[in-house]
């Protein structure tokens, strides 16, 4: 054989084998991604497998899981998992605690693969939604979920007692704070509960901010640094709380749990998503959502928001990037959207929402969900969240009691977090 | 003490017991009848000691959100494992201390009781990491390794220690006149006496297999891997929010089980805690 | 004597090293490897690790790990918040071991009578011990709600129960009664066990005497059982010390602080705070707490004890 059959041979023969090789290759770099989550709702799940499917059609060597954790652990649980070398390629991240991940330098950035994929539009992830989630312009953990918080009423128990329903009331131009705890201290003078904070129940204070920024009050200054829990509109603010539970008795004491879905409570101040809750058939009563009422400081809004971030820490970061910018692609949006309320402005509007959100009406959709989200400011969160948050909670157990003095408690409350701050 | 009592003394004793009763057999009743009540109807005022509307879909939604029969069978095998094994490990450390004479055995038993002094919070992320470098998170082996060899067992090594002791020693002196070798004594002579003691060990190292909380929450993250104590935090809504009854219908269904092997076998159950030898 | 000619014609015979005694020795060692390595393992390496870990800052988000000496130790002896933790540990265990001796004593007492129907209660009142733990936790919270259980059976009564989880001593008592009723069982078996193997002529010999029932039971009862009441004393107190799902499902350490004991700090400080290194420091005061707890007590029992011999 001459030297030019060999060459040609061996050129032939490596056309057959290499592709071999080089499958055989790929198929040996599987990837096994994990997510970690607070939802164990079987909906959701099915929605995030069905995704995760989609992205093995583009990377078949990619596998996604989605490791349901305990919510009200969640966070402790995932840096358990983190300090035992265990951290998983992706996790949801509370608002609370976005400032502590994103500045740790333990995320992944993720600026520059959402801009490098094809058809993701990153012009449409507004830039206010986003805001949380960057350090030094760098965007570190998607806002998956931006929910409003607004206030859903039972105007059953509001007519018995024959009270002012909100409706009335924002029809008058009168949904302020004060007549809403008139109505709500009215029901439950008459036999039921007043409102209920959801998910407060005197332990999570921070979600008394939807009551809060009404007066224009925050826990800290802007850069986070002083305290202000002593200022004059918290003070105003805690004070008007303070006699809504204990002189009015609009909102039920410590230690009492009342679900407004059974049908226990005039109103409740809780995320849209909720709105799955509301009993039907036997159970039901009449209805209404509305944004959350004025206070002294005039009309506001308050979103909580949930981040998926990638920990730059794991073997496969990069790939796991490439999975959230597909999550978080136009299309995938829209179909997160029947339980998340996205960051992209194309999809927030009543026609997009309301087919994912069939118990809410259009008006309700647009005045109190996508006003909502525009506006809002989201829940107070700092570095070190977990330790000021159980300070705090400390500090506040001695403002609930009747005969509490609430200058004194804030005072307190400075004093005890102005090191953590 | 007294064995004789006087009818007014005998009312007086029972009227006493009843009413401490209360608080015992009342969490319990509380939770059955509760696990069957509408949701609304839980917190209801007055307080309905008998529920007067039944709602048993909550067993079934049991088994509908979580993998519940698998996390039951979960439980049941590693406790199964763990008793059986720390029988064995700690029956024989047990005898070892209590009749084998060799080096060093009071100091090495002294190491071993450091086992007793150390809560599972202190050692749970050191015990991670290990458990990380032998690529066993996220399995059971923590949950069967960590209970037969560490520390939980110890208590069971001092069980079997305390019995042996007090054991008399002519059979097993015989024994060894005729040239019986230890293992051989141990298995054929000391163990079968050592029921009492080995059903006490039984049963301490059950319950607390079955009753293990946080160390499945932080090695397991794989919801059909998941033991009933966790399985229970786990019921919760969409958002997080408890679904009390659903709740209760999976916590009697972890409880009830065992007091009903428990009401059966209470006999030897309490006489085998008797007899542990622990009177000192 | 047959066994002396045997071990001499033995000792002739074999390698002289494999004595009896020496064979016995290593089938101790061998009957207690399985156990000893595993407290190696389990227990003394993970405790040198924490050790390690005390010596250090630890933040696990910004995977730092920075050597620190002693300065996590200083911290603790600065920490404004320990002396409180301390004080709840202190005044939890000590509520929690008078209150579930004597409740289990009072119980073994009573049991200890031949009545009819006994049996029964001594089941009823040993049924919590076998309750999933997080079950029963879990019922109690509901019940201690001010508008649960505990507080609508009083308010039939017409009393105005206090709410419970709310208020610093309620919530501490709370605390310890939900954690004596689940387990007072155990030692109320051992003390009726003790009660049940004092030898009866004492009792009949007391009497003959005219000695009152108290008496009997001061002069005669209790220091025949002392043994058990020292052991179960130090089983109950180092079981106190380690008391953490009733108060993370009950009152995660509320209100304020006053029911955080220090394994319930500990926890906080280190997955909650994810201040890991502080949290080994905690770990062991915790351990050294226990430690010289149980030697003291364990010293102390030739004064308690009253042993026959």
């Amino acid at each position: 054989m001459t030297s030019k059959t060999i060459l040609k041979s061996a050129t032939a023969l490596s056309g057959l084998v290499l592709p071999f090789l080089a499958g055989a290759a790929l198929a040996q770099d599987q990837v096994d991604l994990r997510m970690t989550i607070w939802s164990a709702n079987e909906a959701h799940l099915a929605m995030f497998n069905e995704i995760a499917d989609g992205f093995t059609q583009t990377h078949p060597n990619v596998s996604v899981t989605f490791d349901s954790l305990p919510f009200d652990s969640y966070t402790t649980t995932l840096t358990t998992q983190i300090a035992g070398g265990n951290a998983p390629d992706l996790a949801w991240i509370l608002e609370t605690t976005a400032a502590d991940f994103v500045n740790s330098g333990a995320l992944a950035p993720l600026s520059e693969t959402f801009a490098d994929t094809e058809g993701y539009d990153i012009e449409d992830v507004s830039e206010q939604a986003t805001a949380l989630w960057r350090a030094d312009g760098e965007l570190y953990a998607y806002p998956f979920s931006t929910s409003p918080f607004a206030m859903f009423v039972n105007n059953d128990l509001i007519a018995e007692a024959g009270a002012q329903t909100p409706a009335e009331l924002i029809a008058a131009g009168n949904w302020n704070w004060e007549n809403a705890i008139e109505t709500a201290a009215a029901v439950a003078d008459n036999g039921a509960n007043g409102l209920i904070v959801r998910d407060f129940n005197y332990q999570i204070w921070q979600n008394l901010a939807s009551i809060w920024r009404g007066w224009g009050a925050s826990p800290w200054s802007a850069d986070g640094n002083t305290c202000a829990f002593t200022d004059t509109e918290m003070v105003g603010a805690m004070t008007f709380v303070h006699d809504a539970i204990f002189d009015k008795g609009a909102m039920p004491e410590p230690g009492e749990s009342v679900d407004f879905f059974a049908g226990d409570a005039a109103m409740t101040i809780t995320q849209i998503s909720r709105a799955s809750l509301l009993p039907q058939g036997d159970d039901a009563f009449a209805w209404d959502l509305v944004p959350l009422p004025a206070g002294p400081e005039g009309e506001y809004a308050v979103i909580g928001q949930a981040g998926i971030g990638v920990f730059s820490m794991a073997e496969n970061a990069e790939t796991a990037v490439q999975f959230l910018a597909y999550m978080s692609n136009p299309e995938n949006s829209a179909k997160l959207a029947q339980f998340f309320p996205p960051a992209r402005q194309s999809l927030l509007n009543a026609e997009t929402l309301g087919e994912t959100n069939p118990l809410l009406s259009p008006e309700q959709l647009e005045n109190v969900v996508i006003a909502g989200i525009s506006n809002g400011q989201v829940l107070p969160g700092h570095e070190g969240f977990a330790e000021i948050q159980q300070v705090v909670r400390a500090e506040l157990d001695a403002l609930w009691q009747a005969d509490a003095d609430v200058a004194g408690v804030m005072t307190s409350v400075c004093d005890r977090i102005a090191p953590l701050l | 003490m007294k064995t004789d009592l006087s009818p007014r003394m005998k009312v007086l004793v029972y009227g006493l017991m009843t009413v401490l009763l209360i608080p015992f057999v009342f969490p319990t009743w509380w939770m059955v009848t509760s696990s069957i009540k509408p949701i609304s109807d839980i917190f209801a005022f007055p307080p309905e000691i008998i529920p007067s509307r039944v709602d048993l879909s909550t067993y079934a939604r049991v088994f509908e959100l979580q993998p519940f029969a698998q996390q039951y069978w979960n439980s049941a095998y590693i406790a199964a494992l763990v008793t059986a094994g720390t029988m064995l490990f700690s029956s024989m450390a047990g005898y070892a201390f209590a009749r084998i004479r060799f080096p060093f055995a009071n100091t090495l038993f002294m190491v071993v009781l450091v086992g007793l002094l150390i809560p599972a919070e202190v050692t749970i992320v050191p015990l991670f990491q290990i458990f990380l470098g032998w690529d066993m998170i996220n399995t059971h082996w923590p949950l069967v390794l960590v209970p037969i060899f560490g520390a939980p067992s110890v208590f069971a090594t001092f069980v079997m220690r305390q019995f042996f002791i007090a054991l008399p020693k002519e059979l097993e002196e015989a024994a060894r006149v005729d040239g019986l070798g230890r293992f051989k004594i141990f298995w054929t002579i000391a163990l079968p006496l050592a029921r009492p003691a080995l059903g006490a060990v039984a049963i301490f190292t059950f319950l607390h297999s079955w009753n293990l909380y946080l160390e499945p929450i932080v090695f397991l993250s794989s919801p059909d891997l998941f033991t009933l104590p966790q399985a229970l935090t786990q019921f919760t809504d969409a958002y997080g929010g408890a679904m009390w009854n659903v709740q209760l219908a999976a916590a009697t269904m972890t409880a009830i089980p065992v007091l009903i092997v428990f009401i059966i076998a209470q006999r030897q159950f309490v006489e085998g805690l008797a007899h542990t030898g622990l009177k000192g | 004597m047959t066994v002396a000619a045997q071990t001499s014609s033995e000792k002739v015979r074999k390698r002289p090293f494999w004595t009896m005694e020496r064979r016995d020795s290593l089938a101790g060692y061998v009957f207690i490897a399985p156990q000893l390595i595993g407290i190696t393992i389990f227990v003394l390496i993970p405790l040198g690790l924490v050790f390690w870990y005390s010596l250090h800052e630890w933040n696990v988000l910004a995977q730092t790990f920075r050597f620190q000496g002693l300065d996590n130790y200083r911290a603790l002896l600065a920490d404004p918040g320990l002396p409180q933790v301390l004080g709840a540990t202190a005044l939890f265990s000590l509520g929690l071991v008078v209150l579930n001796m004597a409740l289990a004593l009072l119980l073994a007492v009573l049991l200890d009578q031949k009545l009819k129907a006994i049996a029964v209660y001594r089941t009823l009142f040993f049924s919590p011990v076998v309750v999933s733990l997080v079950a029963w936790t879990i019922v109690w919270s509901f019940l201690l709600q001010n508008n649960g259980g505990i507080n609508a059976v009083l308010a039939l009564f017409g009393i105005d129960g206090p709410n419970w989880l709310r208020g610093s001593t309620t919530a501490m008592i709370s605390v310890i009664v939900v954690q004596v009723f689940k387990n007072v069982g155990l030692n109320m078996i051992l003390f009726l066990a003790a009660l049940q193997g004092v030898p009866r002529e004492l009792y009949e010999a007391a009497r003959v005497d005219g000695t009152p029932a108290w008496a009997q039971f001061t002069r005669i009862t209790m220091p025949m059982i002392s043994p058990t009441i020292l052991l179960t004393s130090i089983i109950t107190i180092v079981g106190s010390l380690q008391v953490f799902a009733q108060i993370a499902v009950l009152t995660q350490g509320g209100p304020g602080m006053s029911t955080t004991v220090l394994v319930y700090y500990l926890y906080q400080q280190a997955f909650q705070f994810h201040k890991f290194g502080y949290g080994a420091t905690l770990s062991i005061l915790l351990f050294l707490i226990v430690a010289i707890l149980t030697f003291v007590q364990w010293q102390m029992r030739r004064r308690i004890v009253f042993y026959e011999n």
